[in-house]
This record gives C-alpha cells, sequence and structure tokens, in this order.
C-alpha cells in the first residue's frame, strides 16, 4: 500500500527516516504545514529509496486497516464516474493503478462492449493516463498491467504512464473527460492548485471525482471510530509494518483535511458547479464530485 | 380550484421539472449531500437566472478575491441548462437507440459536450424520459394557449382532443415507448413517473374548463388518469394509419367515463333517497314497535 507512504512522505515528514535523523523525528511530527521544508528533489528521492522495500508491507497494511473496504470504495469512484467508450480519462496521484485498472475493467466489459459497437462510428480512442510524482510507483503500476495480461493489459494501449505533479499537470486544457483522485489529495501541498489543474485540463461536460478519507459527524459511531483511529490503527502499524509514528500522522492528518463541507467550498471556488459529495461508512470517506461546465 | 394563469401553471410545471434534472436537493440516496453554497453565509450566488448566453470557454479566476466578494456570482450557461441541451440533443437518437446511455452520450457529443456528464445525472435513463415527459407537458400547454377552438366543444371532445394532441406528441417514439414504460415503473423512478403524470392530467381539467361540480375533483382527475393510461398502451400496438383505433378507442372511453359520472351521480342519489325512505320507515317501525 503506497497510500499510507505517500502520505508521510509528501508531506515531507520523517516518519520512515527516524532510523537515520532520529532529531528531525519530534520537529516534524508536530508541524501543521504539509511541506516540512524539504526541498522538492530532496524529497522526491527519499520518495524513490523508500518504496520499493516497504511497498508491499503497505498494500497489507491498507487491508488491514480499511478491512479490505478500500476496494469497494475505488469500486464506488469508478461506478459514479461512469466511464464510456473512447473517455480520456485521468487518474492523478494512483501510480499502481487501481483506480485505472477498475475503470479499464469497466471499458472492456461485457455491456460496454455491446455500448462499443455502436458508438463504433466515431472511433474515439479510450486513454487512461496515470499520473503520479512517483516514478517507483508508475513502475509498480506498469508490472502489474503486465500481470493481468488475462485481460489484456500488459497489451492494451489504453494506459499511459506519465510521471507529474498534482499541482502542475503536463496535460493540455480541456484534454481530459474525466479526473480522479484517490485518498491522495489530502497529501498534496497546495490543495487550490492541484483542484484549479483539475479545473484546467477537463473539457466541458468533465467531471472532477476525488475519494478522500473524511469527517464522521454520527455521534455514536465518531467514538467508535475515534477509538479505532488513535488506538488500533497505530498499533496496526506498529505491529505489521514496525512503524507506529507513521500511522499516528496518518490519522491525525484525516482529521486536519477538511471536513466535507468545507472541501466542497474549495472545489466550488476552484470552477466546478454541480458539487456534491456521496458519505460511505458514515463519512469516514467521501466522494466528492463536481462538473467542469 | 380556482382558474390559474398559464404563468402560474408554467411555474408548476418548471418546479415539476427543475426537480429532476440535476437539482441540488435531489434526495436519491440518503448519504448523499449537495454542496449548495446558496445556503451558505457567505452568499456565494449558485444558480444565475437561466441566459441564453453563447458557450464561449472561459478562464476562471482562481485567486482570493473570489472569497472576499460576498456575492460572486457564477458567469456562463449553469449545469441545468447544459443538461438539458444534452437529453434534447439525446432524444433525436431515441427512435434509433430507445432510452438508453448510448443515446445520452451521442446527445452529449451532439451539444458539443463530453459525454462524461451523462455520469452526473442521478438516473440515467430516467432522466431522459422524465425530460421527454416534461418537455410534452410543456408542448401541451403552449397548445392550449394557443388553441382559440377549444371553447366551441362540448366537454367531452375537449377532453378528448387535449388527450389526443399529448399523446400525439409520443408518436415519433411509439416503437421504443414500452421501454420508457417500463423505466417509468421501476420503483426508483414512480415516484417521479407519478407527479408528472398528475401534473398533466390537472393541465387537461384545467384547460377542458370544467365548470360543473358534480363529481369529486379526485374523481375526475383519476378517471382520466385511467383513460390516458389505457389508451397510451392501447396505441403501442396500433398499426391503424395516423392511430385513428386509438382516437376512437380514447373518444369512447371518454364518452362512456362522461356518462357514467352523471350515473354514479345519480346513483349516489338514489342510494341517498332510498336510505332516507328506508330510514324513516326502520325509525317509524321502531318507534311503534316501543310504544306498545
Amino acid at each position: 500500500m503506497m497510500m499510507m507512504m505517500m502520505a508521510l512522505l509528501r508531506s515531507g515528514s520523517s516518519k520512515i527516516l527516524p532510523r537515520y535523523q532520529p532529531s528531525i523525528l519530534p520537529r516534524f511530527l508536530h508541524s501543521h504545514a504539509t511541506s516540512f521544508g524539504f526541498k522538492q528533489d530532496e524529497k522526491s528521492k527519499l520518495v524513490v529509496n523508500v518504496f520499493s522495500t516497504v511497498a508491499s508491507t503497505y498494500d497489507l497494511m491498507n487491508d488491514l486497516i480499511s478491512t479490505s473496504l478500500h476496494r469497494l470504495w475505488k469500486d464506488r469512484l469508478v461506478s459514479l464516474l461512469h466511464p464510456f467508450a473512447g473517455m480520456k480519462h485521468l487518474d492523478v496521484a494512483g501510480g499502481k493503478g487501481d483506480v485505472a485498472f477498475r475503470v479499464l475493467e469497466r471499458m472492456n466489459s461485457v455491456s460496454n462492449k455491446a455500448l462499443q459497437e455502436r458508438l463504433a462510428d466515431t472511433e474515439e480512442v479510450t486513454k487512461i493516463f496515470v499520473c503520479d510524482i512517483n516514478p517507483n510507483m508508475l513502475n509498480v503500476g506498469k508490472k502489474r498491467a503486465i500481470e493481468r495480461v488475462f485481460s489484456g493489459f500488459g497489451e492494451d494501449r489504453s494506459l499511459h504512464w506519465v510521471e507529474g505533479d498534482a499541482e502542475a499537470l503536463s496535460f493540455a486544457d480541456g484534454s481530459m473527460d474525466g479526473y480522479t483522485i484517490a485518498f491522495r489529495i489530502r497529501n498534496v501541498t497546495h490543495i487550490e492548485k492541484a483542484l484549479s489543474e483539475a479545473y484546467r485540463v477537463l473539457k466541458r461536460g468533465g467531471r472532477f471525482l476525488c475519494l478522500e478519507l473524511s469527517h464522521v459527524e454520527l455521534p455514536v459511531f465518531k467514538q467508535i471510530y475515534d477509538y479505532y483511529s488513535f488506538s488500533i490503527i497505530p498499533a496496526m502499524g506498529e505491529l505489521v509494518a514496525g512503524d507506529r509514528a507513521s500511522y499516528q500522522y496518518l490519522v491525525e492528518s484525516i482529521r486536519r483535511f477538511p471536513n466535507q463541507e468545507t472541501f466542497a467550498r474549495m472545489i466550488f471556488d476552484a470552477g466546478f458547479q454541480k458539487v456534491e459529495y456521496d458519505n460511505l461508512v458514515g463519512g469516514v470517506v467521501a466522494i466528492h464530485s463536481g462538473l467542469k461546465l | 380550484m380556482l382558474k390559474s394563469s398559464p404563468a402560474a401553471r408554467r411555474l408548476l410545471a418548471g418546479i415539476v421539472s427543475s426537480r429532476r434534472i440535476g437539482s441540488p436537493f435531489s434526495l436519491l440516496q440518503l448519504s448523499t449531500a449537495a454542496f449548495d453554497p446558496a445556503s451558505n453565509p457567505s452568499t456565494h450566488q449558485d444558480q444565475p437566472p437561466a441566459l441564453p448566453t453563447p458557450e464561449t470557454s472561459r478562464s476562471r479566476e482562481n485567486d482570493g478575491e473570489a472569497h472576499r466578494r460576498s456575492t460572486g456570482k457564477r458567469e456562463g450557461v449553469s449545469y441545468q441548462e447544459e443538461q438539458a441541451r444534452v437529453l434534447r440533443a439525446a432524444l433525436s437518437h431515441v427512435p434509433r437507440l430507445g432510452w438508453s446511455e448510448t443515446a445520452m452520450i451521442l446527445g452529449a457529443k451532439d451539444a458539443g459536450i463530453s459525454p462524461s456528464i451523462v455520469g452526473s445525472f442521478p438516473r440515467k435513463e430516467a432522466a431522459l424520459v422524465e425530460f421527454f415527459m416534461d418537455d410534452c407537458l410543456q408542448k401541451l400547454i403552449d397548445r392550449i394557449d394557443s388553441d382559440m377552438e377549444l371553447d366551441k366543444l362540448i366537454l367531452s371532445d375537449r377532453l378528448s382532443k387535449l388527450t389526443r394532441t399529448r399523446l400525439e406528441m409520443q408518436a415519433p417514439y411509439i416503437s421504443k415507448w414500452p421501454q420508457a414504460l417500463s423505466i417509468q415503473a421501476q420503483p426508483a423512478n414512480l415516484p417521479t413517473s407519478f407527479k408528472q403524470r398528475a401534473v398533466m392530467i390537472d393541465e387537461i381539467w384545467h384547460a377542458a374548463r370544467d365548470q360543473g361540480s358534480d363529481v369529486d375533483w379526485y374523481v375526475k382527475r383519476t378517471v382520466l388518469g385511467g383513460i390516458y393510461s389505457t389508451s397510451e398502451v392501447y396505441m403501442l400496438t396500433d398499426h391503424s394509419p395516423g392511430f385513428r383505433d386509438t382516437w376512437n378507442f380514447l373518444e369512447h372511453r371518454i364518452k362512456d367515463a362522461f356518462d357514467l359520472q352523471k350515473t354514479i351521480q345519480e346513483a349516489t342519489y338514489l342510494a341517498e333517497a332510498v336510505g332516507a325512505g328506508l330510514g324513516n320507515s326502520m325509525q317509524g317501525f321502531m318507534k311503534r314497535m316501543f310504544q306498545k
């Protein structure tokens, strides 16, 4: 699971580094900024180095913490997206390809094939771009695509792996039908920039969808969720990944991210219309969507 | 019910239709909430009045000044208008492709908008059908306003003509209309389709300008609703030229119902009279019984 990893490293926290630079650790634990003074290239190097060693552990942690619900959440994100044949879709910071594969699967599904025949006269080619700041993650994704050869992903020319930053996308204005970002917008340094970039690259009629851990307000469930977050998750982190501090930080960063309404306001301010959000599991996860016109 | 002005009727039809197409107040899923900037204390305005602005691409400024302005207006077209445009363009593909997402995707392409917008309709195909129903209602209201000959006909002929006008609007889509009916009958779509039909029947009764107060308001609308639905279904298998058989069927049903109403009224009076008479004789009988 890279989502936790990216969470830490993008924010510049050195939870992985304590072994090397313990003195930096306390300062970063309590800082509230999402950029901790790391220069961009240093941050990138850290990210690259750590990835390959801890990737599989964090995959497992993802499944454990969300009791595999994260798969369903991503399924729901893609079903809300409603992909169609000939679509140009951009998945940002989804290097391992979770969302991209789901979009492709949906497009290749039987019912959509029937749709494709009817739309055949249009001859639009489906293109799914996966953009990530970390080339290692993109490599993991490419390998996975090849492994899924039985679905034809390996030879599928629909997937395009692009290295890039959510705040400065390299795509042309109005070139994408859809934009998704799953569990990563929390870790972007300037969220407004990412949102305005999303607005820029979308075509008229294009949709922005964001899946993110969000705030729970239901009375009893909130207590249970808080207990789970602050007591159980860091303990699991320690047991399985040997890294309590990262998960402590993760849980805190979730609380610091704006709540559903505030984030919806930010999306609206970026220029999107019909801004809505869907609470899943009582608000543990929220899918925000906006329409560009 | 008072005779409402055309403007009031249009408002009613407008309210009914605005609830359909991507209204921010959609209550489809309990957990879905729509962000409504209008409810925010800093009063950002969300929906501008319907402007026929040209669709020029506008670059949106995203600077802090947007927050400081307390009445930030959203320029350009609103999403409801764009959605309506897409649906209207999709209608032209319906006879070929049915009431389906494919038609909507092609409609979006015709309207020059990314087909992603189809994903933003809550109940995809139902949105298309409901748009069509609202559109027909609007056309019906326009036809009523412009028709001067309605007053010369008797009540049953007026009803017959109006219902026929409305049903004729479905004629181009008749090959795919069974699909539309099945979409409307789905549990998720049933409340909306029922409301649309109720509004339409109400419109027809209004236009018929029935001054009589003989039978109940609800009975009138229920009866006409029933006649409308049966004629609609009859039309599905009618292969006569110009749907002649359907119009015959319709006229006969309305005449029957019309007369039947009188009969029902008469039957009610009779029952009351008999009841009164019986009651009197019962009372007389009981008195005599207990006087003894």
